[in-house]
């Protein structure tokens, strides 16, 4: 059934293709200027009332790119040579990654944002998901570099049972052992969970402690990792658990400007995917910690607590600044200072979740942070056994 | 030969004048020059120069204004005599008159001399004949430039030729003949701006009229040049006379050789200019309006506008050197006669040359486009290749037919090379035409209901600012 269901998305999707296609050269044949009408998207904005319609997945107005300025023409060339190579990966029913078509050409795409760009026009023409274009965003699966672990973003544990592709993921029979999700999320099936909730943790390093303490042997849950900053796989794994178990889902965070963009992510969507923000948010994420207050209350000590840089870089996780050196964006270079002050202005937190806002103030007017491992100062397993069970049970989260 | 020197001047009204006659005859005529070298020895030298025409019967009207100082540069150049005979189809016979230009009272410069008869001859024409100290070699040059600049104008019913007699013998006798080129000849009822063109593609072809066929060293054939021509008409009152500015551009790729002969103006842009069918010096007004063209807008940058002896050159920068541009612009009043000629505006001049830039512009896509858009252009083949390899790499065959016959292909027959490089020519048609049509609705819409800002665009801009981690983890 499913497969049905594919090769007709596939047909359908080819059809707009050709119809695209057809109406650029019979425009070009008339000698009329062919025009692509293209929605905008925001999940965000920084209207100071909040009075806007942001929250809504609309469209929020079009831009329409002609010949006639050139960086539209551009951005019509790169559309075309993406979707060219997308109608040849469709035709031959194969997969590429993203980074794959930015190989294909790269000195005319310079850029792998260029690429991104033109994939995410693409879905927004033709209304939609990357997935559908067989376009990946890790390598594809069958090749050899699937066999070097470390490129799953997504690491699972807990009571949780489910199918990938035909291959069985039985979390159950071994609770505290970390499974690595594959990236085609949209093969994921047969769910089946004996969670009381979902537990997302911002780090790789919280989630081996937790791994560690045995935590799913006296917790049901199910916890989950997108190892920092959450990749669309993750996003879309954790909304499909969302909609199909219907849990409470917590989420752990450090204290500090990137753990609350992470938390922000997981919860409102990312500006950049915002024409796919549907199947990639989980609205009623709640936010377990840890809160500016939570240093007071839980005694984290004063060496702990670190000032938020004014100017500078910082850079937090080792992985994720391996990352950067290939990306072309140098995105840590903003201060925690800006940065916070930039996230308070987002209309989605005065409206939605001013509770939210309050704690970011807070952060921002003490001018300090601190890891989640801070907590721990005073015993190894605090975190598993006291914070997050306590959070839990007092609903001490915001949601 | 300075234009200031005033005898080759007084000649070239001469021969204008004659010029004249001749095309307002409305049939084939002929005009001849003769210079002779009187008997030798003399210093200075004396020439004797006749100009015939076979044209209407001259006016005296003329010669009522004709002027030429007796001395120049201290020497005397001639006795200020003109010795006119003329006669129009339907006289009985030939007036001959005696024209004293030095006289000022107006009623003694005319004499009338004996007619001679006709005896029932039907013909019409005129010469006139004088005698100046000067050498014939400081008079050919002029004279003949001033033919190979008449046969711009390419009127077919005229003949020029000039024939030069050094002494009495034939061996001593040189004749120039100017005629247009016998298989490009337009027919007579062409109009004079269809003249002007095919006679200014002459001209180039043939380095200014200077060779007899097309210099094959430079160009490989006719159809490679691009015309443009306009018309420009200022609005008849009582106050002004009507008259046309008509301008004529033509742009030539010279042939990728290592080395074009040495005619070429090579990168330079060389400016005729005509008034009332005959060539004349540019007049100030043409100049400046030369100068004041938006040439930006047409992808050309001018550098400077040089007035050499009469020619004028323009330069551009960053200009290509096997590439020729040359101009002819022709400011005439239908009517003959006119004692009141009248000066184009500035403006008029504009309308009409850029009207020619425009005409080129519609006639030959890509062609003469702003810096701007061709800056867009640089993604044309890009672009032709994208939807080339979407039409041809689809598996849908009808579609691709479809697609091929839109495009005016045979789908069995259609090759990738010959569909891509049609659908570049294609879209660069498109960019050349955004240019010149510029968008209607530049202005944004205004609001409904409220008096906003322009709040979109201002989150655009903050849009990504505050994704700081995102694009390569998406």
């Amino acid at each position: 059934m499913e497969g049905n269901f594919q090769i007709s998305e596939t047909t359908n999707l080819l059809r707009k293709i050709k119809e695209f296609t057809r109406s650029i050269v019979e425009d070009l044949a008339e000698g009329k200027s062919p025009e692509i009408s293209i929605n905008r998207f925001r999940n965000y904005c920084n209207d100071p009332e909040a009075d806007c319609f942001c929250s809504s997945d609309e469209p929020k107005g079009r831009e329409i790119l002609t010949l006639r300025k050139r960086s539209q023409t551009y951005r019509i060339d790169m559309l075309l040579r993406v979707l060219l190579i997308v109608q040849q990966l469709l035709q031959e029913n194969r997969h590429g990654s993203k980074r794959d078509i930015y190989y294909m050409h790269p000195s005319a795409f310079k850029a792998q944002s260029v690429v991104d760009r033109a994939i995410a026009d693409i879905c927004i023409l033709f209304q939609c998901s990357r997935y559908n274009l067989n376009v990946v965003s890790t390598l594809n699966p069958f090749t050899l570099i699937f066999l070097l672990k470390n490129y799953d973003r997504l690491l699972v544990m807990g009571w949780l049972k489910f199918r990938e592709a035909g291959r069985k993921f039985d979390c159950l029979s071994s609770l505290n052992t970390a499974f690595p999700i594959p990236v085609l999320v949209e093969e994921v099936e047969d769910i089946v969970s004996l969670a009381e909730y979902i537990l997302v943790v911002e780090k790789e390093t919280v989630f081996q402690r937790l791994a560690n303490d045995m935590f799913c042997k006296t917790n049901r849950c199910i916890v989950v990792t997108g190892r920092g900053y959450p990749d669309v796989s993750t996003r879309r794994f954790l909304r499909l658990l969302m909609e199909k178990l219907q849990l409470p889902v917590h989420c752990l965070v450090d204290c500090d400007p990137y753990g609350f963009e992470i938390l922000a992510t997981y919860r409102f969507g990312s500006m950049q995917m915002a024409y796919d923000i549907e199947s990639l948010r989980a609205p009623e994420m709640k936010w377990l910690g840890a809160f500016p207050s939570d240093s007071d209350i839980y005694g984290v000590p004063q060496q702990c607590l670190l000032p938020l840089t004014e100017e500078g870089k910082t850079i937090k996780h080792l992985y994720l600044s391996l990352i950067h050196c290939f990306s072309e964006t140098d995105q840590f270079s903003l201060a925690d200072k800006k940065r916070t002050e930039a996230m308070l202005l987002r209309c989605y937190l005065k409206r939605e979740m001013p509770q939210w806002r309050l704690e970011l103030e807070t952060m921002l007017k003490r001018g300090v942070k601190f890891e989640i491992e801070a907590l721990s100062v005073h015993s190894l397993s605090f975190l598993s056994e006291v914070y997050i069970p306590s959070k839990i049970r007092s609903e001490g989260s915001f949601h | 030969m300075e234009m200031s020197d005033p005898l080759p001047k007084l000649l070239l009204q001469l021969i204008s004048s004659a010029f004249q006659r001749c095309r307002l005859a409305e049939d084939l005529c002929r005009l001849s020059l003769l210079l002779l070298h009187q008997s030798a020895g003399n210093d200075p030298p004396i020439t004797s120069i006749s100009i015939s025409d076979t044209g209407i019967g001259c006016s005296l009207v003329e010669f009522q204004d004709l002027r030429c100082p007796r001395e120049f540069n201290g020497a005397n150049i001639w006795d200020g005599l003109l010795s006119l005979k003329t006669t129009c189809f339907s006289d009985d016979e030939v007036f001959c008159y005696h024209i004293n230009l030095g006289e000022c009272i107006s009623n003694k410069r005319i004499k009338r001399q004996p007619s001679q008869p006709k005896n029932g001859a039907k013909f019409s024409g005129t010469e006139v004949s004088l005698s100046v100290f000067a050498s014939m070699d400081a008079l050919v040059a002029p004279i003949v430039t001033f033919f190979q600049k008449m046969l711009v104008l390419h009127l077919p019913n005229v003949t020029m030729d000039l024939v030069v007699e050094q002494g009495a013998s034939p061996g001593t006798q040189t004749q120039y003949v100017f005629v247009m080129n016998g298989d490009q000849t337009p027919c007579f009822t062409a109009s004079n701006l269809e003249r002007l063109k095919s006679g200014l593609e002459d001209c180039v072809l043939r380095h200014g009229n200077c060779l007899e066929m097309m210099c094959e060293q430079c160009f490989s054939d006719r159809e490679h040049l691009k015309v443009g021509s306009g018309t420009a008409c200022p609005e008849e009152n009582r106050k002004r006379p009507g008259g046309t500015m008509e301008v004529v551009i033509v742009i030539s790729d010279l042939l990728e050789t290592t080395r074009h002969c040495s005619r070429s103006c090579e990168g330079k842009t060389e400016v005729v200019y005509f008034d009332n069918f005959s060539p004349s010096p540019i007049p100030q007004v043409a100049l400046s309006a030369l100068k004041k063209i938006d040439w930006k807008s047409y992808g050309l940058i001018l550098a400077s506008v040089n007035d050499q002896e009469g020619h004028v050159f323009l330069e551009w920068e960053n200009f290509p050197s096997y590439v020729q541009i040359q101009i002819a612009l022709h400011w005439y009043h239908k009517k003959y006669p006119t004692r009141h000629k009248t000066e184009p505006g500035i403006n008029l001049v504009k309308k009409g040359i850029k009207s020619a830039l425009d005409d080129l512009k519609t006639k030959h896509e890509g062609f003469l486009l702003s810096s701007h858009s061709r800056k867009i252009c640089s993604y044309v083949p890009d672009l032709a290749r994208s939807l080339a390899g979407l039409i041809f790499s689809s598996t849908d065959m009808d579609f691709q037919g479809d697609c091929l016959s839109v495009l005016g292909f045979q789908p069995q027959e259609a090759e990738r090379e010959a569909v891509e490089d049609y659908i570049q020519r294609k879209i660069v048609t498109v960019i050349g035409m955004n240019e010149s049509k510029p968008q209607k609705d530049q202005e944004a819409a205004p609001f409904l209901f409220f008096e906003g800002g322009s709040e979109t665009s201002h989150y655009e801009d903050e849009e990504i600012e505050g994704e700081y981690y995102s694009t390569s983890l998406e």
